[in-house]
């Protein structure tokens, strides 16, 4: 507390120091009241545009769920029709099936290759942050332009992905990637896996660079094997980092959208839930009814999104 | 090279290790993943460099012989994928100048002054960091075309802002917090209004906050593919990925691949040159854990 009435003859050179002082030992109501003014004022552009976009808008979610709200012409007030009419609806029982697997499908594979990516950079050896930022640079472009990149890399006997997969003895050549329901699920999980778990390694290598290196050379006095050693330090320590990764990728998962959009746009079997939402509004106009299903989604992100605030709050156990 | 940290005999022993087995199979290992991750986007490069119709032919080394600059050409005159490159471009500096400053001064005053409700403010801009956009697609959709910021580049930038401010208010407050408290106080005492204190004195302090921000946001805009899909309309008004969308699924006829190449990579280059620029500030950003999938 001391150091800021230091500062004050320093920048204050002579004359009104300690009139200044006593202004700031006890500030009136009035500048109390100013400043608190100051501070709302700050706010209100970030709370207006949150209201306006965000909120707002999920109010209104919540009223048009419970209309048969069409594109033009006349509404009314159908309770939880559509709710009930969801669970009856086998194409979004399907897609939220589909989503889900995909899901399962994805998620292991991507923590296992980004930890072992961040394991593998660990010691900041001779090329070892060069190496970080290539394997990242599948993130850093995004998945909506590298799925149009696959959309040509995967033509059967054009792109590379045959060319490469028959070198390799892997596939035969001339194979149709994105036709069958199994070949195509896998053919964008592989891309998915290649695409973001240099998020995984990132956020795992800030983790890993938190644990003190003490604690191995002392597993190491003991003769602790690698394995016990990633068991029994990296993996407690990593807790926190792990569960956001996790949550992360199970997040972006769950709202997948542009590669099945780009890579599968007619195979009515590779639906994920957010394209059944935006198929079911925008194509068929049955607005209110993929609003409802839109509603369901803030609900399972919500708790996902909890989760990763808890983790985030530390202590939390997860 | 950075084994300093260990003592200097067992850093001896170490290294020499290093140098040997160890050391070349991590190279070895590295350098093949480092192709895997890498070589699908070089390779993107080179292709749209090839001639347009060696694109549905049978890869040949041979392809690689005969640049051009035949797929560039076209996909400007011909697709007019300047316009959706500018807009692209537009509606990610838009976003992220608007998403800096907003975020800057909601941090500032959730950091630094006391108000009634700035717990409340902080509550609804945590909440918003749990909504994703496309559960409010719908409702947005109806409340933008109210409003006729549908088919608009503006309306596009408010909704990118939106939704990239509680990642941007959560920094720039964590950057406000770790000022320390005397400095705001000596501005003060020096007669320096908020505005000024914010400018003059604190700018320095709170750069990397601001290059974090603004580099999720430019990202986030340039890569955005769903909400761009859904809010615009019109050709000329299109960003960049919605563009590359309509190549791919041309209805006149065959797909020009050799223009979808050229156009990934106009949509790639500003990401990597970004991101290898302001790396740094980057991974801050992702470290400190606000960041949604």
């Amino acid at each position: 507390m001391n150091e800021r009435f230091d500062l004050a003859p320093v920048l204050h050179p002579g004359g009104q120091v300690d009139a200044e002082r006593t202004l700031h030992r006890a500030p009136s109501s009035a500048r109390r009241r100013r400043k608190a003014r100051t501070g709302g004022l700050l706010v209100t552009p970030a709370l207006a545009l949150i209201v306006a976009f965000v909120l707002f808008p999920l109010g209104f979610a919540i009223y048009i769920s419970l209309t048969n709200w069409p594109l033009i012409g006349p509404y009314h007030y159908i309770g939880l029709e559509n709710y009930r009419e969801l669970f009856h609806d086998p194409e979004f029982l399907h897609s939220v099936r589909f989503t889900v697997t995909y899901t399962a499908i994805v998620t292991l594979p991507i923590f296992f290759l980004g930890y072992g990516l961040a394991v593998l950079l660990r010691a900041n050896r001779f090329g070892s942050k060069v190496f970080r930022t290539l394997f990242f640079l599948p993130f850093v472009v995004g998945l909506t332009t590298e799925s149009f990149m696959f959309a040509i890399e995967l033509q059967p006997g054009a792109g590379w992905v045959d060319w490469a997969m028959s070198h390799l003895g892997l596939a035969s050549a001339t194979q149709a990637w994105t036709v069958t329901h199994d070949r195509t699920l896998l053919t964008i999980s592989v891309i998915v896996i290649w695409f973001a778990s240099g998020l995984t390694m990132l956020i795992l290598t800030g983790g890993m660079q938190g644990i003190p290196r003490e604690l191995y050379e002392a597993a190491d006095v003991d003769g602790a094997s690698w394995l016990k050693k990633e068991l029994r330090i990296t993996i407690p320590l990593l807790r926190r980092s792990i569960a956001l990764s996790l949550i992360i990728s199970v997040i972006g998962s769950f709202l997948a959208f542009n590669q099945f959009f780009i890579l599968a746009q007619n195979n009515a079997s590779l639906e994920t839930v957010v394209e059944w939402v935006y198929q079911t509004a925008f194509t068929s106009y049955h607005l209110a009814y993929g609003t409802s299903m839109a509603l369901l989604l803030v609900i399972v992100i919500g708790i996902v999104s909890m989760a990763q605030f808890l983790a985030l709050r530390g202590e939390t156990e997860l | 090279m950075s084994d300093v940290a260990l003592e200097p005999t067992r850093r001896a022993q170490r290294g020499r290790r290093d140098r040997s087995a160890n050391f070349y199979a991590y190279l070895v290992v590295s350098i093949t993943l480092a192709l895997f991750f890498v070589l699908p986007l070089v390779w993107e490069a080179a292709r749209s460099f090839q001639p347009a119709n060696l694109a549905a032919a049978t890869p040949r080394g041979a392809d690689f012989t005969h640049f051009t600059l035949g797929n560039y050409r076209a996909v400007f005159s011909q697709e007019h994928i300047l316009t959706n490159v500018l807009n692209s471009l537009v509606v990610a500096v838009g976003t992220a100048l608007l998403t800096t400053i907003v975020a800057t001064l909601a941090g500032y005053g959730l950091a630094k002054f006391r108000f009634r409700g700035s717990g409340l403010a902080f509550a609804a801009i945590l909440l918003a960091l749990m909504i994703p956009f496309q559960a409010v697609l719908t409702p947005l959709f109806i409340e933008l075309n109210d409003m006729h910021l549908t088919n608009s580049l503006v309306g596009l930038i408010l909704v990118y802002t939106t939704f990239n401010l509680p990642f941007g208010v959560f920094v720039m407050r964590n950057t406000f917090q770790q000022i320390p408290q005397e400095l705001f106080e000596s501005a003060e005492v020096d007669g320096a209004g908020v505005m000024t204190t914010l400018v003059r004195v604190l700018r320095p302090l709170i750069v990397p906050g601001l290059a974090t921000t603004a580099i999720f946001a430019f990202l986030y805009s340039w890569n955005e593919f769903l909400q761009a899909l859904t809010f615009l309309e019109t050709d000329s008004k299109l960003t960049l990925p919605v563009k590359l969308f309509d190549i791919d699924t041309s209805t006149y006829g065959a797909i020009n691949y050799g223009y979808l190449s050229s156009g990934i990579v106009i949509a790639m280059v500003p990401c990597i040159v970004l991101y290898l620029a302001l790396q740094r500030y980057y991974v801050q950003g992702l470290m400190s854990g606000a960041v949604k999938g």
